[in-house]
């Protein structure tokens, strides 16, 4: 079956197409080269005057594990105010700020997204994340696996063990959790916190294993590059949301020694400590840093105003943030003697100074770096707001008047402590597909995602040019995932399942041995029970695994 | 008095959810409006008139169609325990239900008066905030609970309840009276975190277990687990001013005197500073 999809304006930066209008054919889920003209169309959609983005992805976004079930399980109230009942269809769900799996998906796509990353697979938890994504239709889905505050690594860096042997353990932990990448979050932190250490700095000695998260990073960064991975090692810094973490941040760029790094969320990173209340945007040296230092790129997790919930393995932190649970309740705990998880409901309000400074930085940084293949849209979903407020925090970076208009209704002190109102930048329509198409393909490493070349996978998008982008982009007229048609209108018409999206490096089987008596002797499951396998995620036809290549970190295409 | 009454015409397969027949949703509503709303049933949704049969009596006892009649007081005759839901969020005015209730029956009652004669199903008075529900019958489980995820029960109000009660009565309650004039299940009071809720009647296992603070009056000495603590016997005045304020319930309540009563600590498990009174013969 051929489709052909008419005389649309294309973005797809990762071929240097700005706007061009162009046809494009797709056969059996694949972007096809112009067929022979004798070919039959049996399929073909009139784009004139639209525009023709790649689908989107979202390289950060807790969409699966423990954490989001706990969310979902702690607000009730989130669940009961916003049900979403059956169609023909789509099957019933609910939820704002933590929707059900299947609501997840719909919601996703309705809003032309077709990829979304969950950023912290645990890996003895790594089942449970993988079910809940299995369960989420339409997009695909992929993870990155949580180390760095695992008593095995821990060990292994105490015990200055070969940098051969650790990249075997994260190769290892690659395949056994089916991710396609690496996080650590808080690095060190979650398990000094058991070590009743309640802060840990770059350079800080972990208690008990006296190992630094400098440390943590300089090997887990140097194992992610040399394993092939092209996602580079996905970092929570520590001391996230501390006033004055902006100097731990920049510390932490030069950790790595040259290796690359993705700092996430770093909008919750970038605080200083001046002004009367001792707390200040340090959004002007952190993209002052993010643009010299090319082995850095970070996404902004960006809050927006309203009800949401923070759900986060970093426990220390999460635990010093409890008391601003709104409404009020938490859970902090321990997942399998393993790591942490933190999970506390959170409202931004716009007339609070903290909140409102915290939305500034956000758009700041974005606003300031140069370089839109190194930084990226997300709002943490759910940290710093749902992933459907997506469409409006574009309009926030397309349109200046707009975002002015939104700074003028803030708490005045925070808008006396931003700069945010004399930035004239509008990011481009190209520009934007950079950020959330070709540049997070490139980052994550899907390798046939995110541009719209010949053989790339046809998850395509399609938008009406609209002067408000908030509207534009909340609507796509079509969204196409693998060449089937899911989305029109901004409505969901066929419901499929997307891949998982994994990588394989090669590693040194042996490591298992060692592995094993740790995990017999230490761990609350048996080795064999921890790794995933591809038939648990293709069970039901409902999704299958895509191994994409390590082939280290893409360059841009132009 | 004018009174809106439905009568249930059928016997219903599904349950009836019978959430929107409140003073305040019907307010200024001709009967064929009101005949005309929609009802869930399962999966398909009803009008008011395939299930019941409609008449409004105004204040001269006569029919009355007009639109600016006061339905501060709603009739259900022939009511059933299908019909879930009824004085769901009502705020003032008045139902009497004559006949059973089915579930959720004042869930969210935030004000009026709900009168059953006739027994009700589970989750009666659930998250319930002021206002009063009289039942004249028994009540099934989880009187007076939170709502499913909910960490509190009912915040405020009254409950009077002339028979039994299933397991968990009062469970999570945070604050209001309850006064059971049968017997209570298991779980009497289970995690109550305050408030007053009386038994005269017998109380089964498990009373007051997980309970945080609160008071549990019962008349009779029950079967308590290990963490409930026996702190002898006192003369407690201010059980005489309580009493006082119950004079003028419609209860057997309002008959009781005492001030003497053995007191029980717990749940010694969960922070412990709930009581249980039960009251001596004088």
């Amino acid at each position: 079956m051929l489709t052909k999809l008419t005389g649309g304006r294309v973005y797809d930066p990762a071929h240097g197409i700005d706007g061009q209008v162009m046809d494009l054919y797709i056969r059996d889920g694949r972007l096809i080269a112009r067929p022979r003209d004798d070919e039959k169309v049996s399929k073909e959609y009139d784009l004139r005057g639209k525009v023709v983005m790649a689908g989107a992805i979202d390289m950060h976004t807790h969409i699966g594990g423990g954490k989001v079930n706990i969310a979902r399980m702690m607000l009730p109230e989130d669940h009961r105010a916003d049900p979403v009942a059956h169609s023909e269809l789509c099957r019933a769900g609910c939820g704002h700020v933590a929707p059900s799996t299947l609501t997840t998906g719909y919601r996703y796509a309705e809003m032309g997204y077709t990829a979304g990353f969950e950023p912290a697979i645990l890996p003895v938890n790594a089942r449970q994340a993988h079910l809940e994504m299995g369960d989420t239709p339409i997009i695909d889905k992929g993870g990155y696996a949580m180390l760095g505050s695992d008593d095995y690594f821990l060990r292994m860096l105490t015990a200055k063990k070969d940098q051969n042997a650790i990249n075997d353990y994260v190769a290892w932990t690659l395949h056994a959790s089916q991710a396609i990448g690496i996080k650590v979050v808080n690095p060190g932190g979650i398990s000094a916190f058991k070590f009743n250490q309640r802060a840990l700095d770059l350079d800080a000695q972990h208690a008990y294993y006296q190992v630094s998260p400098r440390d943590v990073l300089k090997s887990l960064s140097r194992a992610v590059h040399e394993l092939g991975i092209a996602h580079p090692l996905h970092v929570h810094a520590n001391n996230l949301g501390v006033p004055g973490n902006l100097d731990t941040t920049l510390k932490t760029m030069g950790a790595s020694e040259g290796y690359p790094l993705h700092l996430t969320h770093i909008q919750f990173h970038s605080y200083g400590t001046e002004g009367d209340r001792k707390f200040s945007s340090g959004a002007a040296a952190i993209a002052e840093a993010i643009n010299q230092h090319q082995h850095i790129s970070a996404d902004v997790g960006q809050i927006l105003f309203g009800q949401t919930v923070t759900a986060s393995g970093d426990s220390m932190r999460q635990h010093a943030n409890a008391g601003l649970a709104n409404p009020s309740k938490s859970v902090i705990m321990d997942i399998e003697c393993d790591a942490g998880c933190g999970v506390v409901p959170f409202k931004y309000r716009d007339q609070n100074f903290v909140n409102a400074l915290q939305w500034a930085i956000g758009l700041e940084i974005f606003l300031l770096v140069d370089d839109p293949w190194r930084i990226f849209l997300t709002t943490d979903h759910p940290n710093g707001a749902p992933f459907t407020s997506y469409p409006h925090l574009i309009r926030l970076l397309m349109d200046k008047s707009f975002r002015n208009d939104m700074f003028t209704k803030l708490n005045l002190d925070a808008q006396a402590m931003s700069t945010l109102a004399n930035i004239n930048r509008e990011y481009s329509l190209y520009e934007i597909a950079i950020m959330t198409r070709a540049g997070a393909a490139k980052l994550v490493g899907l390798h046939d995602r995110g541009h719209l070349g010949v053989g790339a996978a046809a998850d395509i998008t399609v938008y009406t040019e609209d002067a408000d982008r908030e509207k534009m982009f909340s609507k796509p007229d079509y969204v196409f995932k693998d060449g089937t048609l899911v989305v029109r209108n901004g409505q969901v018409v066929q419901v499929t399942w997307g891949s998982t999206h994994t990588v394989r490096p090669e590693f040194d089987r042996s490591v298992e041995q060692d592995l094993r008596a740790h995990f017999d002797r230490y761990h609350t499951m048996k080795l064999d029970h921890v790794k995933v396998s591809d038939d648990e995620i293709a069970e039901g036809g409902r999704g299958r695994v895509q191994v994409q290549p390590c082939l280290g970190r893409r360059e841009k295409t132009r | 008095m004018s009174a809106l009454t439905f009568t249930l015409k059928i016997s219903p397969v599904q349950r009836v959810d019978c959430s929107p027949l409140t003073p305040e949703q019907l307010h200024g509503k001709s009967v064929a409006e009101i005949a005309a709303l929609p009802l869930w049933s399962g999966k398909r949704q009803l009008r008011v008139d395939e299930v019941f049969d409609i008449s409004r009596i105004g204040k001269d006892g006569g029919d009355d169609d007009s639109e600016d009649s006061n339905d501060d007081h709603i009739v259900f005759l022939n009511s059933s325990a299908h019909l879930d839901r009824i004085g769901q969020g009502m705020r003032s005015g008045r139902i009497t239900v004559h006949g059973n209730a089915g579930d959720y029956l004042g869930l969210e009652l935030r004000g009026g008066r709900l009168e059953l004669h006739g027994n009700a199903g589970h989750f009666a008075a659930c998250a319930m905030s002021a206002g009063m529900l009289h039942v004249h019958g028994n009540c099934g489980d989880y009187l007076g609970a939170g709502l499913v995820g909910e960490r509190k029960g009912m915040r405020g109000g009254t409950v009077l309840v002339t028979g039994n009660v299933g397991d968990r009565a009062g469970d999570q309650m945070r604050r209001g009276l309850m006064l059971i004039e049968g017997d209570a299940g298991d779980y009497c009071a289970s995690r109550m975190l305050a408030g007053t809720l009386g038994v005269l009647g017998k109380v089964g296992r498990y009373t007051g277990y997980g309970m945080r603070r609160g008071t549990l009056l019962l008349t009779q000495t029950p079967v308590l687990h290990a963490t409930m603590a026996d702190c002898g016997t006192h003369t407690l005045p201010f059980l005489n001013l309580m009493f006082k304020s119950l004079r003028g319930l419609p209860s057997r309540y309002a008959q009781l005197d005492q001030n003497r009563v053995r007191r029980y600590a717990g749940d010694i498990a969960n922070q412990g500073t709930g009581e249980i009174l039960v009251l001596l013969p004088p």
